[in-house]
């Protein structure tokens, strides 16, 4: 979905050659590669743009409610949405939706590919219908930037509240002409120690910029921004929470018809990205400050909400099984709380793998339409812990291993993918190996929990008989290379007796 | 080996006899019950390598099935004896290794995708299981009733002496060693018996495997020869035993030989000699008894004479002169402190400080073999009756390896076979003759009058006396004592199994790395500090940051942090030990050159102060010290660590050497601050510490573990500013408390 850097020099290379001809050059990509000298077509104009950021999480939440207006003369489908090249590749869960009827769902986006020396790159978000002239539509785009926040200072004591610092441009950047803009920014609690006051004159009621009110920092409003102006502003603001991130989550869903059963693996590379230790870490100052429990940017505990009716959950890393995990199951939810070994403090690592099982009946459905052979399985594309800060992940990888001889399996889900394949798996006693679906995606946040992906394949009955004629068969045939062996005379004895 | 096996029963099953299918039957369920009574660590805990040894093992396990057995072979582990390194491949019996790669992969081969660890964890009960089976054969080859076998099997099945050491992940090489000590005997037997090439080949094949298992293989190399000795003394030469003996001593010689580490141990050390001479010995006589054949009495007596003089004396200055030469290699340390229990302690204080090489205490052999310890004698004293040439090998085996078990703790493990086989035999004995309901009572009724029945009856009471009465028959006639004993027997039994289980559950199966405590409300409540540091460890330092610990977490922190570590269990190198023992034991200054020039990263002590944890480094600390000492007797005094009224103290009395050590200092370092002022107590020590805490300078602590069992402290670089760190830290201090700036800055001026 997004720039893969060897896909990018290949561009580059053959950008030098002839840029006119690039699109043709990659026939099979989704995407659109455009020249660095490229320029959005001035076809609309914003409205009215109002922006949300949202610190509540360690990741940051933005919200673009922006009335377009299409100035051209002919009918408009493609609105592009700048973001720096920088920022770009940690923006994720993009997500475009008509405010007046959100009921419609999503619209088409994509990422435009620039020339790698282009500071800026697009998402090019396609109208279901081309907007007329002179007409409005209310867009409203969200979506979350990774790692956007840095803790400032970079180190700091164990007991010390952590500072971050989000530095953005007041000015949302756009494509296009914004006629009147304001940028909301929500802060997790009033203590903002330092941020960036912008001159009265810019803005256009001549007040002071921002307008505070409680934790709620308003920049704007501003009139007649053209398109690409910036104006870099930067706040910081206390956030003593930890900042967790994975860098890598690969999660491993097994369907199993036989014991009827779906057997779930999660395995984590997490990380802290907050404020490390100045000095090193002291037992004696953290179970002294334990008593109090204050808040610290330390993570001390993971807890998973589970689907009900989940069994056997399993806690381990690389050395073997982590006592300090609790699991509560009731008929209505199942709640395991998993504690690091250790706390994981700004700069530490920690990962992990956690487990369970749960009943396949609620996962799966047989469809009755069709060759009756057809199933569909229905499960989260993610699950993982949730902490009221949020978990950042850089890379997911769900991999879902159906039974053996499964064929004509398809998905669906509401979260962009960069990736998906089919494989064999092969374990237990399989002889061909389990078919596999792996999915591949990148930049997601712990708000995507619980999004669906929903999966239909065929299977037929007589696979399932795979494996039982195939143990029987092996089994005989141990039997009967047992007996022919047994029953041959190599003793020299016996043959003097004979 | 599990064929052979099979391949025995299978003969017997298929002549449809109930009673060897029976034997089947009870077999195998002795052999579950071997395994099962191992799982208490894996069902109260998890599935986790034990201890510290078992730590290299798999490590070299993963190492040998992710790289290949080549490699394996070649393997130069430079992770370990920073910056020394250690020729692992070269260096270690690769047997326990190579069995549960072969396993992993067969596994893989069928598809099952069975984890390498729950393969090294459960590779020693599984192998307990074929002891059993192996002790079986072993009995069964002894005497003629089937239920010693049976008995043996199930003795040695749950025996704590053999628990001990093959509990579920206690991945050690006496974990397969032991099996195949009991099968090589039980093939050499029945080579002797049978004077059978093919099974002294057979028994050299297990002999060559276990060689390439367990270095305790000596036993084997010096007790099969012992046994042909003593039958040659006992005028019991025969073809048979030249046949078996000579293809043993050739194939197992030539297949012990392949091992690296052993490499030409067999022909050049000391402790291999005994078999060569029995070789040697075994020609002639051989030689002798063909000639016998040849020559009239009177030239042979005169050829004898001159023979064995000539050939003891040859044999004698070859082996002198051999010996002075350096071609054999004198006795090594640990051998020497088999014959004399105190030379260790006073030469090589690396062996003494290991516990399980200690002299076995007498409570000990009760804890470990029970009733058996009483039966063994027994059992060793109707071998004597008898005494066919298997019957002299339990007598001498019997004798060996009691005296080894009594010098080392841990050759209780050889011991254990053949008390279990012995205690069988004199048990079935005791069983046979009561448990005959129907014999006697239909001999006495017809044959004996009621008057001889009474005598007979009355003899039984003195067993003695009815020897010398010339009744013509012998048994038990009365129900009553038979009960009587058959109960008191079957109570023993019972009674054998409630403290195997008992021992087994309470002592043998903790793993060590992880510790149990209950909580008030009863629940288990795990400590697991170790894993704790050293996961710390592994996620949080670079990759190749060197730790520095005692030898006793060398294994430990390969295997489970995945760093480089000065010294380990493996303690070929007992300078570089005394080097980590002289820095732990000197003071900050002394210690920061030694830490710097070994770069170290981070030094981990642990610290059993806060939880009455015993077995921490402040208890270990005077090993360090006498090993120091060792190599440094100027620098490094034990005296020292003492106080004048000789009492190893850590409170305010403590000396100023032990109180200006760096072990001393990482220990009790902020220790101070947990408790009140002043109130500061080291538990498991009993003792009250001083009020003012140790600072430290060339070190700063990294890590501390929940239960303050393990501590790391990351060595300081070098000052910014050229200073040392003792004046840096002043310093920082000063700079922070003016009242120690104030009294420090006016001193110096009035000087200058």
């Amino acid at each position: 979905m997004r720039s893969i850097p060897l896909l990018l020099s290949c561009v580059a290379a053959v950008s030098q050659l002839c840029s006119a001809e690039l699109n043709l050059s990659h026939p099979l990509l989704s995407k659109q590669v455009l020249p660095s000298t490229f320029k959005p077509p001035q076809v609309f104009k914003n409205a009215n743009l109002v922006r949300t950021t949202n610190l509540d999480k360690e990741y940051v939440r933005e919200t673009v409610n922006v009335i377009i207006e299409n100035i051209d003369s002919k009918p408009q489908s493609e609105y592009y949405l700048p973001f720096e090249s920088e920022v770009i590749s940690r923006v994720g869960g993009f997500e475009v939706k008509d405010k007046k009827s959100p009921e419609k769902g999503s619209f088409k986006v994509e990422v435009v590919e620039f020339d790698s020396r282009s500071p800026t790159e697009f998402y090019l978000i396609h109208l279901p219908t081309p907007l007329a002239p002179k007409s409005q539509l209310t867009l409203s785009i969200s979506y979350s930037i990774l790692a956007a926040a840095t803790p400032v200072p970079a180190q700091i004591a164990q007991t010390d509240k952590q500072y971050l610092q989000y530095t953005f441009s007041a000015f949302t950047p756009s494509a296009y002409l914004t006629q009147k803009q304001k940028t909301k920014v929500k802060f997790p609690s009033a203590d903002v120690p330092d941020y960036t006051t912008l001159p009265a004159d810019t803005n256009a009621e001549g007040k002071v910029d921002p307008q505070k009110q409680g934790s709620t920092f308003t920049y704007g409003p501003y009139n007649d921004i053209p398109a690409g102006v910036t104006e870099l502003v930067s706040a910081r603001y206390e956030f003593t929470k930890p900042l967790t991130r994975a860098s890598l989550l690969e999660r491993d869903i097994e369907v199993s018809h036989w014991g009827g059963n779906l057997a779930t693996e999660e395995r984590y590379w997490l990380s802290n990205r907050g404020a490390s230790l100045k000095n090193h870490f002291s037992r004696s100052e953290w179970q002294r400050q334990q008593y109090m429990n204050p808040p610290t940017s330390a993570l001390k505990a993971l807890p998973f909400p589970l689907h009900a009716g989940v069994l056997n959950p399993y806690f381990t890393d690389d050395i073997g099984n982590v006592s300090t995990s609790r699991f509560r199951s009731t008929p209505r939810e199942a709640h395991l709380e998993i504690k690091p070994r250790y706390p994981v403090f700004g700069g530490w690592k920690y990962s992990f793998r956690v487990g369970w099982d749960a009943d396949l009946k609620n996962y799966l459905r047989k469809l009755s339409a069709g060759s009756g052979d057809s199933y569909v399985l229905k499960v989260p594309f993610l699950e993982g812990p949730r902490i009221p800060e949020g978990i950042e992940y850089e890379r997911v990888t769900v991999r879902i291993v159906l039974p053996e001889g499964a064929v004509n399996v398809k998905y669906s889900t509401p979260v962009p993918l960069i990736g998906a394949e089919t494989g064999l798996h092969k374990t237990f006693m399989d002889t061909l190996g389990r078919t596999t679906l792996t999915l591949h995606a990148l930049n997601v946040v712990d708000e995507w929990r619980e999004r669906e992906l929903i999966i239909t394949y065929d299977y037929p009955w007589t696979a399932g008989l795979r494996k039982p004629v195939v143990l029987t068969l092996g089994l005989f045939a141990v039997f009967v290379t047992a007996w022919v062996v047994g029953s041959l005379d190599t003793s020299i004895k016996a043959k003097k007796a004979a | 080996m599990a064929t052979t096996d099979d391949g025995q029963f299978l003969k017997k099953v298929s002549g449809r006899n109930t009673r060897g299918l029976l034997r089947v039957i009870i077999l195998c369920l002795i052999a579950g019950a071997a395994v099962s009574s191992r799982l208490f660590s894996v069902i109260r805990f998890e599935s986790i390598i034990h201890e510290f040894d078992p730590w290299f093992n798999f490590r070299a396990t993963k190492y040998l099935v992710q790289n290949g057995f080549y490699s394996f072979w070649d393997w130069f582990d430079d992770r370990t004896w920073h910056p020394l390194g250690r020729v692992t491949g070269g260096t270690l019996y690769p047997g326990l290794m190579v069995t549960s790669g072969i396993i992993y992969h067969l596994l893989r081969f069928l598809a099952l995708p069975v984890d390498i660890r729950n393969i090294c964890v459960l590779l020693a009960p599984g192998f307990s299981g074929l002891t059993a089976l192996a002790t079986y054969l072993l009995t069964s080859e002894m005497v003629t009733s089937p239920s010693a076998g049976l008995l043996a099997a199930a003795f040695m099945g749950i025996t704590p002496g053999y628990i001990s050491r093959s509990v579920a992940g206690s991945y050690d090489n006496e974990a397969i060693a032991i099996f195949l000590l009991v099968f090589t005997f039980y093939l050499w037997i029945k080579a002797v018996k049978l004077g059978s090439m093919f099974w002294g080949a057979l028994t050299a094949l297990f002999y060559g495997y276990m060689v390439s298992a367990w270095g305790g293989y000596v036993f084997i190399t010096n007790l099969l020869p012992l046994h042909a000795f003593v039958l040659i003394c006992m005028g019991r030469y025969s073809p048979r035993l030249y046949v078996s003996y000579c293809s043993w001593y050739a194939l197992g010689t030539l297949a012990s030989m392949q091992i690296p580490f052993v490499g030409f141990l067999p022909i050049r050390s000391s402790e291999h000699m005994s078999a060569l001479g029995v070789f040697g010995l075994l020609q002639l006589v051989g030689f002798v008894e063909w000639v016998r054949t040849q020559l009239p009495n009177k030239q042979f007596q005169t050829l004898l004479r001159a023979l064995v003089l000539v050939v003891f004396v040859v044999a004698l200055g070859a082996l002198v002169l051999l010996t002075f030469s350096g071609v054999i290699a004198p006795w090594t340390g640990r051998f020497y402190s088999l014959w004399d229990t105190g030379y260790a302690k006073i030469h090589i204080p690396i062996i003494a400080s290991v516990s399980e090489h200690q002299p076995t205490a007498w409570p000990a052999f009760f804890f470990d073999l029970n009733m058996m310890i009483w039966l063994f004698p027994a059992g060793v004293y109707m071998c004597f009756k008898t005494l066919t040439d298997e019957q002299v090998f339990i007598v001498i085996y019997a004798v060996l390896a009691s005296y080894f078990a009594g010098v080392m703790v841990r050759l209780m493990l050889t011991l254990t076979p053949i008390v279990c086989v012995a205690a069988a035999m004199a048990f079935s004995q005791i069983l046979d003759t009561y448990l005959d309901t129907k014999t006697p009572k239909a001999d006495a009724k017809t044959n004996e009058s009621p008057a001889d029945s009474a005598k007979v009856a009355a003899a039984a009471v003195l067993p003695d006396s009815l020897r010398s009465t010339r009744t013509p028959y012998i048994g038990i006639y009365s129900y009553a004592s038979k009960i009587t004993v058959i109960g008191a027997s079957a109570i023993y039994l019972l009674l054998f199994v409630l403290h195997c289980t008992w021992v087994t559950s309470n002592a043998y199966s903790s793993p060590s790395v992880v510790l149990a405590s209950r909580l008030p409300d009863g629940s288990q409540h795990i400590i697991d500090d170790y894993r704790e540091a050293y996961y710390w460890l592994r996620q949080n330092t670079p990759e190749n940051a060197k730790i520095m610990s005692w030898w006793d977490y060398g294994y430990q922190i390969g295997g489970m942090a995945d760093r480089p570590t000065l010294v380990d269990n493996n303690t070929w190198n007992n300078t570089h030990i005394a080097t980590v023992g002289k820095a732990m034991s000197s003071r900050e200054e002394v210690s920061y050159p030694i830490m710097r020039q070994h770069e170290v990263d981070y030094v981990l002590v642990v610290f059993g102060g806060l939880l009455r944890y015993s077995g921490d480094d402040i208890n270990k600390f005077l090993w360090m010290v006498r090993i120091a000492e060792g190599i440094w007797p100027e620098e490094v005094k034990e005296r020292d660590f003492f106080t004048p009224r000789g009492e190893y103290r850590v409170d305010d009395q403590a000396t100023p050497t032990m109180r200006n050590s760096l072990m001393y200092k990482m220990s009790y370092y902020n220790y101070n601050s947990l408790f009140p002022a002043g109130q500061a107590e080291d538990r498991v020590r009993g003792a009250k510490l001083p009020a003012e805490g140790p600072q430290l300078s060339t070190v700063e602590e990294a890590f501390t573990s929940e239960n303050w069992i393990i501590r790391i402290y990351k060595v300081k670089d070098l000052d910014n500013f050229g200073r040392d760190h003792q004046s840096a830290v002043a310093f920082d201090h000063g700079h922070k408390k003016k009242r120690a700036s104030k009294k420090k800055g006016p001193r110096v001026l009035r000087v200058e």
